[in-house]
C-alpha cells in the first residue's frame, strides 16, 4: 500500500511537474521583486503571452493531431497587413477583422486540402511540416510583396485599435482557451482528433473520415493564426510582413513545454496554456531581475530543452512502472 | 560437455502487481528444437526477454552449455550466441535485404567506403548454404513475410548464433510458407543449431518439435517430449481446463440476402468479384496471400477505391466513398492487423470502444457524456468477457485476443449490420480463438452477417456458411457447407 501511494505521488510529480516549476518561478522572484506578484504585472503577462497563446491554442490541435503547422507565423504578418489595410485605406474595422480571420483560415484550407490529399494509408512521415514550411515561405513573400516591406502604421480609433488593448487580449485568449477546451474534451470533434494523433489508419479503418479533420485542424490553426495577427496589430497599432517572423516556433515551443508530444495523440489544451504562462512568467521574471536579451535567450532555449527532455523522461519512467 | 544447451533455472521476474516468471526452470538440449506454448500473457515473452537481456530476473540463473553468465543486454546476449526473432521483424522496409542484413555493422573498404560487393557476397554465401532462393539486392518491402523471417534467421546465424529463439514466427504467413520456414529450422537443426520456438499452432509444433514445454500463468507446468504428447493434452495444460470441440456449433440459418457486390474490381487488385452475403450467414473468403481478399474487403469498407462495379445494400444501391460512408451503410471492419490499423493502442479501451460511434455517447446533441462512454464500454467488457482491470486501461497492455475483442466491441457499439472480419484470430491463443467463434455466432443469431478471411483453411471451413475462394484478384469459385474440404478450397485457391 505504501509503496502504491509513493508511486502515485512520483506520478503526480512527473505529470504536474511544470506546474511546480511555474510556482517555484513565482515565488523566489516574489520574494526578489516586490513588483512581480501584482495583480497589474499578472494582466501585463496574460496580455503579452495572448498573442503567441492563440496561435499556440490553434497549433496544439494540429500538434495534438500528428501534424505540424509552421506557416502560423507569416499567417500572422498577412493578417495583420490585411486588417491594417483594410483600416487605413477603406476605414471598415469590422470588415478589415473579418479579412484578416478569413485570410488565415484560407491559407489554413489550403494546408489542409493539401496534406488531406496525400494523407494515405501508410503512417506520416511528416509531410505536413514540409508543406507547411514552403506555406511559410510563400506567404512571407506574398506579404512582402503586397507591402513592399514597409511598416503600415495604425491612425488610431475604431473598433480595430480597441482588441489589443485593455483586458480585450486577455478575453480573447482565455475565452479562446475554454472553447479549444470544451471542443477538444468534450465532443467528439476533439476524441477524433487524439484517435488520429494515436493512429491515423486505424481511425480510417474506425469509420473516420481523416481528410476532413486533417483540413479542419488545419483551418483552425490559420484562423487562429489570423486572429492573433489580429491583437497584435491593434496593441502596437501596426502591421509589418516580418511580425511573426519566428512566432510560429514561439508557440509550438509552448505546446512542446507544455508537455505535448510532437508525436500526436497525447497532450492537452490545459498543457498548452500551461506551457503559454510558464514561458511568459519566465520572461517576464527574467525581465524584471535585470538580465539583458542574450542571457534570457539562452535560459529560454535552455528551458524548452529541459522540458522536453523531462517530458520523455516521465514517460519512459511511467512506462516502466506501470506495464506489466 | 554439458548436455543442455542452456539452461534456466528458477527464474523469477516480477512486475508491479504482477508476478510475470514464477521460478522458472528450462532445460534445453543441444542440437534440439524445443517448444514452448502457452496463451498469451503466460509468460513466454518475458521468459525469452530476461534470456535476451531485455529485462532482469529478481532471481534464478542461466547457464550457457553449464556455464554460468550473466546476460545484461542484447549485445550480451548476441556475444554468448543467443539470438532472438520476434513475431514482428525489426527490419527496415525501405532498405535492401543486404542492407538489412548488414544494419549496424556496414563492412567498409579501406578509406570508409562501403564494399557492396563483398556484403552482398556474404548474403549470398550464407543465404546458398540454407538454400534460400531470396535476392540480397530486393527491398526488403518486396519481400514476402516469411522471406523476412529467413533473412533474420540468416542474420542469427551470420552472428554465430548457437541458440536461436522465434517467437511465432509463422504467425503472418501462408501455409506454404510456414512449410517452408519449417523446413529451414530443421536444417538448422541437423547443423546442429539448437532452437526455441514459440506458437500457438499446436499443428506446427508437433511437426518439428522435439521437446515441448507448457507454460502457464507464469510458470512451467510441464516439459515432456512431442512424441509422449497429445493436442488435446497440450491444449488442456495451457489452458488449465479441458477444451470441448474447436469450433462451436451454429443453430441459425441465413436469412434474405442483405449485402450484394456486383463486378467490383479495384485496379489490378480485385476484378469483377460478385457475391450475395445474407442476414445471419458466415461468408468465408478463402485464398492464398495476396489473392485480394483483404484487398476486396478495403474496396467494400471504403478505405480503397473502386474502379468498377456497384454495391447494393438492402437492395438499394449505395456509393460508398469513404470509411465513414460505409459505416453509415452499416459496415465494418476488423483488420488483419490490429496493432497498425485496429487499435490506437497508446490509447484507453473506452476510447477504442467508442470512435466508430461518438455520437452514441453523446448527450444535448453534441457534448460528449463520460457516463456514458464508461457504461458502453464496460458493457462490452461485461459482453465480451475483455480481461482488464478498469475501461481506462491503454489497450496497449491487453493481449491479442483481448485486443481483438476490443475491436469487435467497437463495431458491435457503431451497431453494424455486416462485419468484414480480416484474419480474426491471427496470433492469438487458443482459448481466446474459441471465445472469438463463439462471438461470432453470437452476432450472427443477432441477425449480424459476416464476412470471414482466413489463412487457416480448418478456421474457415469450421466457421463458414458458405467459401467464396479468390486467387489473383478474381473469383475462382464458391463452396456450400457441404462440399467444404481443405482440398476442394486449396484446389481453386491455387488454380
Amino acid at each position: 500500500m505504501g509503496k502504491m501511494k509513493k508511486n502515485k505521488i512520483s506520478y503526480l510529480l512527473l505529470d504536474y511537474g511544470l506546474l511546480l516549476a511555474l510556482l517555484l518561478i513565482i515565488v523566489v522572484v516574489s520574494f526578489i521583486s516586490e513588483n512581480f506578484f501584482s495583480t497589474n504585472n499578472m494582466l501585463n503577462i496574460l496580455r503579452q503571452v495572448s498573442v503567441t497563446g492563440v496561435m499556440a491554442l490553434g497549433v496544439s490541435i494540429v500538434i495534438i493531431a500528428g501534424h505540424m503547422d509552421l506557416s502560423i507565423g507569416s499567417i500572422l504578418s498577412l493578417s495583420g497587413v490585411v486588417v491594417m489595410t483594410m483600416v487605413n485605406d477603406y476605414s471598415m474595422d469590422g470588415v478589415g477583422v473579418l479579412m484578416a480571420l478569413g485570410a488565415g483560415a484560407a491559407v489554413g484550407l489550403i494546408n489542409g486540402v493539401i496534406i488531406a490529399a496525400i494523407t494515405g494509408k501508410k503512417a506520416r512521415t511528416g509531410e505536413s511540416f514540409i508543406i507547411t514550411y514552403g506555406m511559410q515561405t510563400a506567404i512571407a513573400a506574398f506579404t512582402l510583396l503586397v507591402t513592399n516591406g514597409v511598416y503600415i502604421n495604425g491612425k488610431g480609433g475604431g473598433f480595430h485599435s480597441q482588441i489589443g488593448k485593455g483586458m480585450w487580449p486577455i478575453i480573447i485568449f482565455v475565452g479562446m482557451a475554454i472553447v479549444f477546451y470544451l471542443l477538444m474534451n468534450k465532443t467528439p470533434f476533439g476524441r477524433t482528433i487524439y484517435f488520429i494523433g494515436n493512429n491515423e489508419p486505424a481511425a480510417r479503418m474506425s469509420g473516420v473520415n481523416v481528410k476532413f479533420y486533417t483540413v479542419a485542424i488545419f483551418v483552425i490553426a490559420g484562423f487562429c493564426a489570423g486572429l492573433a495577427g489580429v491583437i497584435l496589430s491593434s496593441r502596437v497599432n501596426a502591421a509589418s510582413s516580418t511580425a511573426g517572423n519566428g512566432m510560429e516556433l514561439d508557440a509550438i515551443a509552448a505546446v512542446v513545454v507544455g508537455g505535448t508530444a510532437l508525436t500526436g495523440g497525447k497532450g492537452g489544451i490545459g498543457r498548452t496554456v500551461l506551457g503559454v504562462v510558464v514561458l511568459g512568467v519566465l520572461q517576464n521574471a527574467l525581465h524584471i531581475l535585470n538580465v539583458t536579451t542574450y542571457p534570457q535567450m539562452i535560459i529560454r532555449g535552455s528551458i524548452i530543452v529541459l522540458a522536453v527532455l523531462f517530458d520523455v523522461l516521465a514517460g519512459k519512467i511511467k512506462e516502466k512502472g506501470g506495464k506489466v | 560437455m554439458c548436455e543442455f544447451a542452456l539452461e534456466m533455472l528458477g527464474i523469477t521476474k516480477e512486475f508491479p502487481g504482477v508476478k510475470a516468471l514464477n521460478n522458472v526452470t528450462l532445460r534445453v538440449k543441444k542440437g534440439t528444437i524445443h517448444a514452448i506454448v502457452g496463451e498469451n500473457g503466460a509468460g513466454k515473452s518475458t521468459l525469452m526477454k530476461v534470456l535476451n537481456g531485455v529485462y532482469q530476473a529478481e532471481s534464478g540463473e542461466i547457464l550457457i552449455a553449464g556455464k554460468k553468465v550473466s546476460i545484461t543486454d542484447i549485445n550480451k546476449a548476441q556475444n554468448l550466441g543467443i539470438s532472438l526473432i520476434f513475431q514482428e521483424t525489426n527490419m527496415i522496409p525501405q532498405l535492401s535485404v543486404t542492407e538489412n542484413f548488414f544494419l549496424g555493422h556496414v563492412k567498409c573498404k579501406k578509406g570508409g567506403v562501403v564494399d557492396w560487393q563483398g556484403m552482398q557476397e556474404a548474403v549470398k554465401k550464407v543465404f546458398d548454404e540454407l538454400g534460400y532462393t531470396i535476392n540480397p539486392r530486393c527491398l526488403v518491402s518486396e519481400i514476402s513475410a516469411a522471406e523476412k523471417q529467413m533473412v533474420e534467421i540468416a542474420r542469427a546465424i551470420s552472428k554465430n548464433a548457437d541458440i536461436i529463439v522465434m517467437d511465432e514466427p509463422t504467425s503472418s504467413l501462408t501455409s506454404d510458407e510456414t512449410e517452408r520456414l519449417l523446413d529451414i529450422v530443421r536444417k538448422l537443426k541437423t547443423q546442429g543449431k539448437t532452437i526455441i520456438y514459440i506458437s500457438h499452432k499446436l499443428e506446427e509444433i508437433f511437426a518439428i518439435s522435439d521437446m515441448i514445454s507448457v507454460q502457464r500463468d507464469g510458470e512451467i507446468i510441464d516439459t515432456k517430449p512431442a512424441s509422449e504428447m497429445t493436442t488435446e493434452e497440450v491444449i488442456e495444460k495451457m489452458v488449465g481446463r479441458s477444451v470441448q470441440t474447436e469450433y462451436p456449433v451454429r443453430n441459425t440459418t441465413p436469412g434474405e440476402v442483405i449485402l450484394k457486390v456486383e463486378s467490383v474490381s479495384r485496379k489490378k487488385l480485385v476484378q469483377d468479384v460478385s457475391l450475395e452475403l445474407h442476414k445471419g450467414e458466415v461468408l468465408g473468403l478463402a485464398g492464398l496471400v495476396g489473392a485480394g481478399r483483404t484487398e476486396f474487403a478495403e474496396t467494400i469498407f471504403g478505405a480503397a477505391k473502386m474502379t468498377e462495379g456497384t454495391i447494393l445494400i438492402h437492395g438499394k444501391a449505395v456509393k460508398i466513398r469513404n470509411t465513414k460512408a460505409a459505416t453509415r451503410a452499416s459496415i465494418g471492419m476488423l483488420t488483419e492487423d490490429r496493432k497498425e490499423t485496429g487499435l490506437a493502442l497508446k490509447a484507453s479501451i473506452k476510447h477504442n470502444i467508442v470512435i466508430s460511434n461518438l455520437k452514441g455517447i453523446c448527450s444535448a446533441g453534441f457534448w460528449t457524456n463520460s457516463k456514458k462512454e464508461n457504461d458502453a464500454a464496460k458493457k462490452y467488457i461485461g459482453q465480451l468477457k475483455i480481461q482488464t482491470p478498469s475501461v481506462n486501461q491503454t489497450a496497449v497492455n491487453l493481449s491479442g485476443g483481448n485486443q481483438q475483442k476490443v475491436i469487435i466491441a467497437k463495431w458491435l457499439f457503431s451497431d453494424v449490420d455486416i462485419l468484414i472480419m480480416d484474419e480474426p484470430t491471427r496470433g492469438i491463443d487458443v482459448g481466446a480463438k474459441y471465445e472469438i467463434y463463439c462471438l461470432i455466432n453470437e452476432l450472427v443469431a443477432q441477425g449480424k452477417s459476416i464476412i470471414l478471411i482466413s489463412s487457416e483453411l480448418p478456421e474457415l471451413i469450421g466457421m463458414s456458411d458458405r467459401v467464396i475462394i479468390m486467387h489473383e484478384g478474381r473469383q475462382k469459385g464458391e463452396l456450400s457447407k457441404a462440399e467444404m474440404t481443405p482440398e476442394a478450397i486449396m484446389r481453386l485457391a491455387v488454380s
